[in-house]
């Protein structure tokens, strides 16, 4: 425990160096304001979409390419709910979710199940045809004109000077939540024990009775859950388009390997200092992609804590 | 750390099938030095469409494969290409997927499969792809929509460019805000420029830079970046609020634009415009019912679809009839590249290829874009006519307003709605 705090507080000393560096770099307080406002509610929703992948990961062993191409799938549905059925976008949540876990639950079933004991390059390339398969199938059916969702209610409110929009919040709100849903759903749930077992030895599981084929389609299914429910609280401030979700793809596996690979409030830590560095780093440096800046983050957190942040099993 | 490597090496493989798999067909056909020709009883004339159908740019590509079907169906409903017995034209379109790898081998293909002219691509680094294809196998290439300066600047004989490069655009969108506040007699001295850092974004950055200090006009804060990561630009729009720059200019694509109009109406700077240049939002028909307030107000500098001839106002409806929706700039580009190839083929009486390259080169078409004249190209393959208009948004619709003589109806500056009203 000594030691997370000592990690904890590392972190904190070197975003509080980096935001007196932007105020210095920007002077202005209300700017500087607005890149930790925003900087942390992006890292909510960066956490949100990476949470599924570091599930997934954490007890499959298996680097989920379609993750982003999932979210795509949920931000169509969303859309359909909103559009066909008329329902309030977050009421969406009570059908894209249980949709997104049946889809899960059968592509890990009928897809990669059958692949769990070849080498982990199969596993890969399912997962990137998949990503192919879901996109191209949304540009078939949807066509490629980019979609929007409207929030009933959405508009910008003021903190400390910055401005930000009620529909950003609430996915943060929402990301929140959904950690907590899940590290109680493992840490004290029959099924998330069996996950856990699963993640730390499935021989081990499978001599205790546990039915690792099983809770493989289950942690899949969660997976996409995730993804499903991160597509619906992103859906008011994204463009919806087949390929809406590869924009996530990489930030999110950065996320999931900052904050411990299948380590899921490791992912709202990752999220959160990836969503701040890139802010503060594009008022430092304003004329370098912030996504450098991201990347020597990454480098320095490999080299010192190869397991990530708060690296250790789920 | 043994999971890491483990999970380094998958990707490390899996990314060397996949570019493996990408290059098998992109090995050019280094003995076809002479483009294949049609002879004799010439009955059908292929020319091969390139353009992203799948992927991020797909909707603009579905529309420019579609406009190139449309062209050619006038062609041939107009007897074909007479000097050349009447012989039809045939659009082959090819799937770029928007990556330079899978143009450069779709082009290659289409120039093995008889293709004796290519237009496209609408990505600047496909087209400089295709455009070496084209050279080494000698066979004529127009580019619709490509802006990257550099494609043309490799001394090329075989490739050309319709649509004004990026740094002119740049330079355009500078001229045409100077003479805009000129005109309206509203002051413009500082201009925040916000772009997204790839080589479009920055091309059009510079070019608008050196024209804009030359004009005595302050450009700062100058805010770069990542368009496909960027997933909030209220921290951008907040440092335009916290200068004192009198216009707001943005260079992006589609989604990254309208997140900066996002901000804007979040954020309400205190900017009499936003003056897209040669942004890929503002002008388009969608923005309108994306952008917060209908996005009403704002300007963008670009190459765009002559709303005032009505040989370009025939062809929109006609699109609209055929395929449901308004047709983009962008597809206008790739019908006036058919035509303008159909033009050549014409004047050439032949498909051989040096030929069809002199006859386009020495092409006076008049497209049905806004240009300054009839298409006139350079040495280089630039189209020296090629042209920018101002738009705005103008209740709820896009409309082209300056220069006056391609005004369909007259601007407001300062724009209603954008500033901190």
């Amino acid at each position: 425990m000594p030691e997370r705090a000592k990690v904890a507080l590392a972190t904190i000393g070197a975003i509080a160096a980096a935001a007196l560096a932007a105020w210095w770099s920007s002077g202005s307080s209300v700017v500087l304001t607005q890149a930790l406002v925003t900087g942390f509610l992006t890292g909510g929703i960066y956490s949100l979409v990476a949470m599924g992948l570091t599930l997934i990961y954490g007890v499959l062993h298996i680097i989920n390419f379609a993750n982003g191409a999932l979210v795509a799938l949920g931000l169509y549905l969303t859309l359909q709910c909103v559009g066909y059925l008329g329902i309030h976008p977050y009421v969406a949540l009570a059908l894209v979710m249980p949709a997104m876990f049946l889809f899960g639950a059968v592509v890990q079933a009928v897809l990669l199940n059958p692949v769990m004991r070849a080498p982990i390059q199969i596993q890969l390339l399912v997962t990137i045809g998949l990503a192919l398969a879901i996109e191209n199938g949304l540009l078939l059916v949807f066509g490629p004109n980019p979609k929007a969702v409207a929030l009933p209610g959405n508009r910008g409110i003021q903190v400390l000077g910055a401005t930000i929009e009620l529909s950003r919040v609430y996915a943060f709100v929402g990301a929140l939540a959904l950690v907590g849903v899940f590290a109680l759903l493992l840490q004290r749930t029959r099924m998330g024990t069996e996950i856990r077992a699963v993640a730390a030895n499935p021989e081990g599981a499978r001599l205790v009775g546990i039915n690792t084929k099983g809770i493989y389609v289950v942690t899949f299914a969660l997976g996409a859950t995730a993804a499903g429910a991160a597509a619906v609280l992103v859906s008011p401030f994204t463009t919806i388009e087949p390929t809406a979700g590869a924009m996530f793809n990489l930030t999110a596996f950065v996320v999931v390997v900052l904050g411990g690979m299948g380590n899921v409030p490791g992912a709202l830590v990752g999220g959160l200092v990836v969503g701040l560095t890139e802010q503060l780093a594009g008022l430092i440096m304003p004329s370098q992609s912030p996504l450098l800046a991201v990347f020597v983050v990454f480098i320095v957190v490999l080299f010192l804590r190869p397991r990530g942040v708060f690296g250790s099993s789920a | 750390m043994y999971r890491i490597q483990r999970a380094a090496l998958a990707v490390g493989t899996t990314a060397l099938v996949l570019a493996l798999t990408a290059c098998q067909g992109s090995a050019v056909n280094q003995a076809a030095g002479e483009s294949p020709k049609g002879d004799g009883g010439l009955s059908e004339i292929v020319i091969g469409a390139l353009h992203p159908l799948t992927g991020a740019n797909a909707a603009d590509g579905q529309q420019m494969a579609n406009a190139a079907q449309l062209a050619a169906e006038a062609v041939n409903a107009a007897g074909g290409i007479k000097s050349l017995g009447g012989a039809k034209l045939k659009v082959e379109s090819a799937d770029t997927q928007g990556s330079p790898e899978t143009g450069q081998s779709e082009a290659t293909r289409l120039i093995e499969d008889g293709a004796v002219a290519l237009v496209g691509t609408f990505q600047s680094g496909t087209s400089a792809n295709v455009a070496s294809v084209a050279e080494r196998n000698a066979v004529p290439f127009v580019m619709d929509v490509s802006s990257l300066d550099e494609i043309l600047e490799q001394g090329y004989t075989y490739s050309f460019r319709l649509q004004p490069n990026a740094s002119l655009m740049g330079k355009q969108g500078a001229q045409r805000l100077v003479e805009l506040a000129e005109d309206s007699g509203t002051p413009v001295r500082k201009v925040a420029f916000l772009y997204e850092m790839g080589n479009y974004g920055e091309a059009v950055y510079k070019g608008f830079m050196e024209e804009a200090e030359a004009a005595g006009l302050a450009v700062d804060p100058v805010i770069g970046y990542d368009a496909a990561a960027v997933s909030d630009l209220t921290t951008q729009v907040q440092q335009v609020a916290a200068s004192d720059a009198d216009v707001l200019a943005v260079a992006g694509y589609y989604r990254d634009s309208l997140l900066a109009a996002q901000a804007v109406g979040l954020v309400k700077p205190d900017v009499t415009a936003v003056f897209g240049v040669a942004d890929g939002a503002f002008d388009q028909d969608t923005f309108v019912t994306d952008a917060p307030d209908g996005g009403e107000g704002y300007f963008d500098v670009n190459y765009r679809w002559d709303a005032t001839n009505p040989a370009t106002v025939e062809l929109a409806g006609l699109y609209e009839e055929r395929y449901g929706e308004a047709i983009r700039t962008s597809a206008v580009l790739t019908y006036d590249a058919i035509m303008l190839l159909a033009d050549a083929l014409e004047a050439a009486g032949s498909t051989e290829s040096a030929a069809l390259r002199d006859a386009i080169r020495g092409s006076s078409y008049q497209p049905l874009v806004v240009s300054a004249g009839p298409v006139s190209f350079d040495p280089a393959g630039e189209n020296t006519n090629a042209g920018a208009v101002v738009t705005q948004v103008l209740d709820g619709q896009v409309r082209q307003v300056f220069p006056k003589d391609v005004a369909e109806v007259a601007y407001r500056f300062p724009a209603p709605s954008v500033g901190g009203e």
